[in-house]
């Protein structure tokens, strides 16, 4: 079992140090969730609409949009050079491989949600301060989910005449449920409603997390297999 | 061949709605009045249309795909 | 079942099929007497309703087939999921254009986000990404794996999206509309038996055209095993 997470902890790492070294995906990430901010910040008209009120919705629309510039990248590196091949020869389950790809892109993609709350924070003048904790279970559970799927389908992407832009097509219509709760409940949480109220919001969301990640932890080897 | 078939059908299909029209317009008269069912009749046969129109053109693929195979084969 | 036998019954369903199909036309335009809250478009359920039955239909045998496929390798049942799913996009085409045919006349507008809308959309797009993995992967061979995951994933994702989107909907309560189970309650027994006819008649018309659309699909199999270059091969229309 030590062993296990070891091996999950090596995939995470080696991903993680390569991309805090050359920050390829980080910086596509960083710049788009800000000029995205400034170009939302232009597209709404205030005599009209309180920008506290859809903040939520274009939250979750930019941490999807951004995450999938990034996650979409996540089997091209070992695809460009081959060491996939090496990989999958080596004696590594599979599904601690896709475990593995999964934390990396969830502490990548963590520290965009965070630059997406700092900014659109500041742009909209939203304060959270109050439900942190909340939101941040809310927040992370949704991204789980969202992560454990796009990492699977970024697998299929890399080996289509598509490539990611088959992403949108297989992900949007199986996202619904993270957007239905985690929307909602960041709106509530953005409106200083109780815990209570997204309880069971956070329920879901975590199962759709848990669940998304087991299964595809089991069909991983389906698809990165040659 | 191929043409002939699609004009075939096409006939056949437009002369199904016509002979529908009538009792269809018939009854609307006789009933509730046409305040409700005077409406409508274009979305029915459109309705129908659809289906005819999808299921034929997924016949179509089908004999297409075979008629494929069988040239392969006659290739051979 | 042999090549021969397949074929027959590839024939005697379609040949039923189509006789049932005339048959449902007849009571439709000729028989069943028009609904009295709703008039003439009520007509459309005869065939709203048999067509959502083969779509889940097509997509049940995709989920299963799929899951299977992954678990044993078996060629056929890769051959049944993709007849599945061309029937199941089908149908589902079928069902999103004439409902809101439907719906125009009987709520008023072309679109409501009710629940079983919603599901039956995103069922369509699943559909689609089903074939364009199958379509746009590296290699032919991936890409059935590729779309059984699609498969099974969507299957097991399509509870919770109909969960998430019936539990939205119930945050907006809004004037309430007709739906489709709400005119089981004055359902005369003349429209229960066309429906009931117009799903045997679809039923029997998406058998024949599964197992043909299965057969080609095994032809096709053959010949790509045979000749691994696919370079040569002429389009019979071109």
């Amino acid at each position: 079992m030590r062993t296990y997470i070891g091996l999950v902890w090596a995939i995470a790492r080696k991903d993680l140090l390569v991309e805090f070294r050359t920050l390829e995906r980080l910086i596509a990430m960083g710049a788009f969730v800000v000029l995205i901010g400034i170009l939302f910040n232009f597209s709404i008209d205030t005599t009209v609409v309180r920008p506290q009120d859809i903040a939520a919705g274009l939250i979750w629309m930019t941490i999807i949009f951004g995450g999938m510039l990034g996650m979409g990248r996540t089997f091209s590196l070992e695809e460009q050079d081959g060491a996939l091949t090496g990989i999958l020869q080596s004696p590594i389950p599979l599904d601690a491989l896709y475990l593995g790809k999964v934390l990396g892109n969830f502490v990548l993609l963590s520290v965009m949600v965070a630059l997406v709350f700092l900014v659109f924070g500041m742009f909209f003048g939203l304060t959270f301060a109050g439900s942190l904790v909340s939101l941040v279970g809310v927040v992370a559970s949704g991204v789980l989910g969202f992560v454990a799927l796009t990492t699977l389908f970024s697998a299929m992407a890399t080996r289509s005449s598509m490539g990611e832009g088959l992403l949108p097509v297989l992900i949007f219509p199986l996202l619904v449920p993270v957007i239905v709760y985690g929307t909602t409940a960041t709106n509530r949480l953005f409106a200083g409603r109780p815990f209570a109220e997204v309880d069971g919001n956070l329920r879901m969301l975590a199962a759709f997390a848990i669940g998304s990640t087991v299964v595809c932890a089991w069909l991983f080897r389906f698809v990165i297999e040659e | 061949m191929d043409q002939r078939w699609f004009r075939w059908t096409t006939v056949f299909v437009l002369g199904v709605l016509l002979l529908r029209a009538g009792p269809v317009w018939a009854q609307a008269g006789t009933a509730l009045g046409s305040q409700t069912l005077g409406r409508g009749y274009w979305h029915v046969f459109a309705a129908y249309a659809v289906v005819w129109i999808l299921v034929l053109g997924w016949v179509i693929s089908i004999v297409r795909r075979l008629r494929r195979v069988e040239e392969r084969l006659g290739n051979e | 079942m042999s090549e021969k036998q397949i074929r027959l019954a590839i024939g005697v369903l379609g040949a039923l099929g189509v006789a049932i199909v005339i048959v449902l036309h007849w009571m439709v335009f000729f028989w069943v007497p028009t609904e009295a809250t709703m008039g003439i478009v009520q007509r459309i359920f005869y065939i709203h309703v048999p067509a959502w039955w083969i779509a889940f239909l097509g997509f049940g045998i995709v989920a299963l087939c799929s899951a299977a496929y992954l678990w044993l390798g078996d060629e056929r049942l890769d051959r049944a999921a993709v007849a599945g799913a061309e029937a199941g996009m089908i149908f589902t085409t079928i069902g999103l254009l004439t409902g809101p045919l439907w719906g125009r006349v009987a709520w008023g507008t072309w679109w409501e986000w009710e629940p079983r809308l919603t599901l039956a959309l995103i069922l369509w797009f699943i559909y689609l990404g089903y074939f364009i993995v199958r379509r746009t992967a590296v290699n032919p061979e991936q890409g059935k794996r590729f779309a059984a995951v699609v498969g099974v994933i969507g299957v097991l994702d399509i509870p919770l999206i109909h969960v998430s989107v019936t539990w939205l909907r119930s945050l907006h309560p809004e004037a309430v509309i007709l739906n489709p189970d709400g005119l089981a309650m004055d359902l005369d027994a003349s429209m229960g038996a066309t429906i009931s006819v117009g799903l045997l008649a679809f039923s029997l018309v998406f058998a024949s055209l599964f197992l043909a659309r299965y057969t080609v699909a095994g032809y096709e199999h053959e010949l790509n095993l045979r000749d691994a270059a696919p370079g040569g091969i002429q389009r019979a229309e071109a």
